[in-house]
């Protein structure tokens, strides 16, 4: 009888929790929502009229001109091209490498694992600044290369750091095993480590992929005037361009030009329009890497 | 392929152990894993660092490096010396407190709740709407946060006025002690998802026998929270909290910039800012960078405290 | 020798790399290099032979689509030339900057005020030569201006030729005191000659229409995002005490000497007067809070009654009331002052502007070609190219003159993508050019604009208001361009200072102070409104502001004995 009691009080608890979590979730979904829809509601709506204000979800003069203003660029597709280039290319580099990395950073019994990972972690707090870097890309023959969207940013302490401390939850008898069986570290990494590292492993590629996806900064700096080597992001940020940018100082070179710098810059619409058309390929790319993290990796399994 | 073992030999500390070079050359595959990469970060990261030498002169593009006017430790002395250094500096930590905090413990909260969901479409479709506002630019959302804070039909007044609780709307956005909270909540909204993406992939990681077993158990909800899911995720909780704490000082200021208006400057203006408009902006090169290195100093010392503390008393740390 | 110790680097880098890969078996292909062709080294006179110019400029221009365009088409075919365009994203200074540290310039360079880092690079041609040997049409274009663009008093050399159009005509105000027509309509057409007339039309307007269309009326807004503050805030003040517009400053005519203008102690009156339009409930209380957009949205809805700020800024929200057929709810613009012993000067010329332009760098590889270029761009022929297009595509010629048809001209006022498509317009900015106004040898104006155009646009409603003050344009309201000196020293704002000088730092300190102080001040009780100027002005003075304004006038100075000897 006290076992059902005390069951069943566990089982109203549970209810109430589900209760309580599920409302809260729904709350999250409404409020995290807004800006995404607002935004799409924006772009969606005839762009004088945007300018009234009060578009909240729902477009009030739809449009469809907006995405046609950006689409006829011809410089896009190249553009596109080079991004999910970049991105893809930068994305596996990316995880293979820093996975490398930090699993010989999770060998306690590594020799140079401290002098290692402070060097590398020490990478995340200071820089030399643009203009030396930009010398450094110079010196290294980079200008004008694809290489440069991929290899300087190949070595990221951060998500190192990041798959270390998912490798080092992991049972070190699991290594052990395999080195009796007589494989060597590559292989150990290769065939043991890194399938049962997916989830970290994917979260990292999303991370990888969505800061190549929407990096510009590297284009305009180093390859702005190869148009064989634009992206889509600088593309846009080109039209993007607006005068929120300008910080103070910035005023003179408004000055004596207003009308012409007003033409210059793209209506809210456009602006709007360009979201979307550069956030909705990224998102894409996360229902096929959240199955790696939500169903919950069976690490019993591979034990 | 043997260039590698031959440089990591020099760069690693020679102690004198017993048995070093045949560990060493048991670990050959360890270091040809790893050194490359040690020299890879030496090229792109350390050796622009000569560029803080800009720090101590008076540095003009297009001059060679001989040509360079060197002033000292003038730029430093200035940069200490400027009473609004030190107002911004109070924002900045200010606000990184406050975001370190918010912007730590609610994504993880979200990330437990979420992943006590079991309805797996629901669970997914949370996750995906939740990370959404990560995308979208400070600029939109500044704009949002303002509008709905307004009081020519904003929402928040809106909904305070029909409840009486004000009977004249509050002008939120000109207060200045209310203007730290407003860029925590911001904040929050638009990163909570994507930062809580990280845990919930650690979560994954935990074995779910252990989930079953303390089922048996009879243990509830929370007592499986506590117990297993909050230890599961705690190297990783440990490891982005100390590099969080690195990072308090570069806080960046899109968000300050484009939340604050001149009626909350402040409180709003931070130390990127300040490096910007009187650095770079001006064309103070040197002065920029005097600002970098004290920043990168304070940065490395905050690491190194938070990682030595957390060594010592939780056995995590990152180096 | 870093050279070669960084490529040496670089190659292991990549083979480490490779090889790395190539150990596990992975198959990804690491990086693809391209190389950018060089371009030819010939010069021969006249030569239409096919040549690249690459450019950097600190504006981007959206309508830029390569030599694409019939007008690009059009260029290409007459001077061989191809531009090859790289643009400015965010502050020019960072990219400019990497170029001088780097030494690679491409071959024109448009920097507008970050000059000083390329002239002092050795970076920039000195045009001089080349314009007396190869340029007739600029010299003939320019004239006496060419005296303006040398660099300084030192350094004569002429490193940038101005893009500013020619003996530009101006035919509207651009900014001043604006009133919806519906406020003097219903007031019968009062006087606004002083900001206590546009107060009190406003108030008398409230008091009787507390709401439009349902929602409260808002008496009065300005527009203080950010940097837009200075349009809408404190220039404005300047005008309405007599000043034109010369940026933070506003210089004596008779000492020639600038002081912030702020300091003056007329300005405290003007803003004086927004203070007590606050504490009387006739300002916005969010006028300093509101984003730009928030401020559109408000115009847009009509019920705003009066705006302080340049035309530009509230170009789209007027063209949102016309589509709402809201005509009474359209502004007008009325050159109040703050008493009526000053006059609205923003009509008065600077004389032409020669600050900003293009220039020729030293890793052009053809420098005689390049100055033709420009030269070409200055000619009859190219000028009617920018501005009215293509004969037989854009315009045709009736009797002698050219003619737009009105379809066309539907579609150029109409199309957003029209510059883009046709290139009209767009290369403009790349040359000298002339300004609105000026004659070709047909007696036609180079450009399309005429104040006549002005007038088709006006709304019925506005031609109503302007019959009832009796005149036909807005600017006939203002005083003229020549009941005041041409200023000599052209526009204080385009004077720039070496970018890390004492002025540069001070100057930000005063901007900073500024941003806070005035809306401080604005939005004080009156009673304290002393008090938190005088603290305002105490700030500059502890900044230093009197040893800035005496390097300023240093410069100011120097820039008038060039301009004027």
């Amino acid at each position: 009888m006290a076992k059902r009691a005390k069951l069943s009080k566990t089982n109203l608890n549970e209810r109430l929790f589900d209760i309580f979590n599920y409302t809260l979730m729904i709350l999250v979904i409404v409020i995290t929502l807004y800006p995404f829809l607002n935004v799409l509601a924006l772009s969606l709506n005839e762009s004088t009229d945007t300018v009234r204000g009060g578009i909240y979800i729902w477009p009030r003069e739809f449009t469809l001109d907006n995405y046609a203003v950006i689409l006829q660029y011809d410089t896009l597709i190249t553009g596109f091209t080079n991004s999910v280039l970049r991105t893809v290319i930068g994305t596996v580099l990316g995880v293979f490498v820093c996975s490398m990395i930090a699993y010989t950073l999770s060998r306690k019994d590594f020799q140079a694992r401290k002098f290692v990972s402070t060097v590398i972690v020490l990478t995340m707090f200071f820089s030399g600044g643009l203009i030396p870097t930009y010398m450094l890309i110079r010196d290294l023959g980079l200008i004008n290369s694809f290489a440069v969207y991929i290899l300087p940013g190949l070595v990221s302490a951060w998500n190192i750091i990041i798959i270390r401390s998912f490798m080092d939850g992991l049972p070190f008898a699991l290594q052990e095993s395999a080195k009796i069986d007589g494989a060597n570290d590559f292989t150990i990494y290769w065939k043991i480590i890194l399938p049962i590292c997916k989830p970290v492993l994917a979260t990292i590629a999303l991370f990888i992929a969505v800061s190549q996806w929407n990096a510009w900064f590297d284009t305009y700096i180093y390859n702005s005037t190869n148009p064989a080597l634009t992206t889509l992001q600088y593309e846009l940020m080109k039209i993007l361009q607006n005068t929120t940018t300008s910080t103070s100082g910035g005023i003179d070179s408004v000055r004596g030009q207003g009308l012409e710098l007003m033409k210059r810059v793209s209506p809210e619409s456009v602006r709007m329009a360009i979201t979307i058309v550069t956030v909705v390929p990224i998102l894409l790319v996360y229902p096929f890497l959240q199955r790696y993290f939500v169903k919950g990796m069976t690490l019993g399994a591979v034990k | 392929m043997e260039v590698s073992p031959e440089k990591a030999h020099t760069a690693v500390p020679v102690k004198k152990k017993k048995s070093f070079w045949k560990t060493a050359l048991d670990q050959k595959l360890l270091y040809l894993m790893s050194i490359p990469f040690v020299i890879w970060v030496f090229v792109f990261n350390y050796l622009p660092v000569w560029g803080w030498t800009m720090a101590f002169q008076n540095f003009r593009p297009g001059r060679a490096f001989t040509e360079q006017e060197w002033v000292g430790l003038t730029h430093f002395i200035n940069l200490f010396q400027d009473d609004y250094f030190y107002l911004v500096l109070r924002n900045t930590v200010a606000m990184s407190v406050m975001l370190l905090v918010a912007g730590f413990t609610i994504p993880i909260i979200f990330a437990v709740l979420l992943n006590e969901v079991r309805h797996s479409l629901f669970k997914r479709s949370v996750q995906t709407i939740s990370y959404l506002p990560h995308f979208v630019s400070w600029v939109v959302v500044a704009g949002i946060v303002t509008k709905m804070l307004s009081t020519d039909g904003g929402i928040v007044n809106d909904i305070l006025m029909a409840l009486n609780i004000v009977d004249s709307p509050v002008q939120f956005m000109s207060k200045e002690k209310w203007f730290w909270w407003i860029v925590t909540f911001s904040d929050v909204w638009k990163e909570m998802g994507w930062n809580s993406i990280i845990f919930l992939a650690a979560m994954a990681g935990i074995d779910p026998q252990l989930y079953e077993a303390a089922k048996v158990d009879g243990a509830g909800r929370w007592r499986r929270i506590w117990h297993i899911t909050l230890p599961g995720i705690r190297p990783t909780m440990m490891v982005i909290l100390i590099l969080s704490i690195g990072g308090m000082i570069s806080i960046g200021f899109e968000r300050q910039l484009l939340l604050g208006n001149s009626l909350v400057k402040e409180y709003s203006d931070v130390l990127e800012l300040y490096a910007l408009n009187y650095g770079i902006g001006l064309g103070r090169y040197s002065y920029g960078t005097a600002i970098g290195i004290f920043n990168s100093i304070v940065s490395i010392v905050l690491l190194l405290l938070a990682n030595g503390i957390f060594k010592r008393f939780t056995k995590t740390s990152v180096m | 020798m870093k050279h070669w110790f960084g490529k040496l680097l670089g190659i292991f880098l990549v083979l480490s790399l490779m090889v790395a890969l190539a150990a596990c078996g992975g198959d990804e292909d690491s990086s693809k290099q391209e190389e950018k062709d060089s371009d030819s080294m010939a010069s021969d006179d006249d030569s239409l032979e096919p040549i690249t110019f690459t450019m950097f400029s600190a504006d981007t221009n959206p309508s830029w689509d390569g030599m694409n365009s019939a007008v690009g088409q059009a260029i290409q075919e007459a001077t061989g030339v191809t531009l090859e365009a790289d643009f400015a994203i965010g502050d020019p200074k960072e990219r400019i900057a990497l170029m001088a540290a780097g030494g690679e310039y491409p071959d024109f360079i448009l920097p507008k005020g970050d000059g000083d880092l390329l002239v002092d690079a050795g970076a920039m041609l000195d045009l001089t030569d080349l314009i007396e040997e190869h340029a007739p049409n600029i010299k003939a274009m320019y004239g006496d201006y060419l005296k303006r663009m040398r660099w300084s008093e030192d350094d004569h050399s002429i490193y940038f030729l101005a893009t500013a159009g020619v003996d530009e005509e101006y035919w509207s105000p651009g900014t001043g005191f604006w009133l919806q027509h519906a406020v003097v309509e219903e007031l019968g057409y009062p006087e606004i000659n002083t900001v206590e007339d546009f107060e009190n039309a406003i108030r008398t307007y409230y008091e009787k229409h507390p709401e439009i269309d349902g929602q409260p009326t808002i008496p009065l807004t300005l527009n203080a995002d950010d940097w837009r503050m200075l349009i809408s805030v404190t220039n404005p003040a300047v005008f309405a005490t007599g000043g034109s517009d010369d940026g933070e400053w506003v210089v004596d005519f008779e000492t020639q000497e600038a002081t912030l203008h702020y300091r003056r102690p007329e300005e405290r009156e003007y803003f004086r007067w927004l203070n007590h339009l606050n504490a009387e409930g006739l300002l916005d209380p969010e006028a300093f809070v509101q984003q730009y957009d928030q401020y559109v949205a408000k115009i847009s809805s009509g019920r705003v009654l009066g705006l302080i700020d340049a035309d530009w800024h509230i170009a789209d929200a007027q063209t949102a009331l016309r589509e709402d057929g809201k005509y009474e709810r359209m502004y007008g613009v009325y050159p109040a002052t703050l008493t009526k012993d000053y006059k609205f000067a923003t009509f008065q010329s600077s004389g032409y502007l020669a600050g900003w332009g293009i220039g020729i760098s030293v890793n052009n590889p053809d420098p005689v070609r390049a100055i033709k270029f420009l030269d070409w761009m200055a000619s009859d022929e190219a000028q009617i190219l920018h501005n009215w297009g293509v004969e037989g595509e854009h315009y045709t010629i009736e009797d002698g003159k050219r003619v737009i048809s009105p379809e066309e001209m539907e579609k150029r006022l109409s199309d957003t993508e029209y510059n883009k498509r046709t290139g009209i317009e767009v290369f403009r900015a790349y040359g000298p050019n002339w300004g609105d106004g000026v004659l070709d040898p047909s007696g036609q104006t180079y450009t399309i604009n005429t104040p006549d155009q002005i007038k088709e646009n006006y709304t019925e409603k506005e031609k109503e208001v302007l019959a009832n003050y009796g005149v036909e344009m807005w600017k006939d309201l203002y005083p003229s361009a020549d009941e005041f000196p041409v200023k000599p020293w052209g526009a204080a704002w385009q004077i720039n200072w070496e970018s890390d000088s004492d002025i540069a730092l001070k100057f930000q300190r005063a901007q900073d102070t500024m941003y806070r102080r005035i809306p401080e001040a604005i939005l004080a009780k009156p009673e304290d409104f002393d008090k938190v100027y005088d603290t305002f002005m105490d700030d500059l003075d502890k900044i230093g502001v009197e040893k800035m304004e005496a390097d300023f006038n240093e410069l100011l100075q120097a820039k008038i004995r060039l301009w004027n000897d």
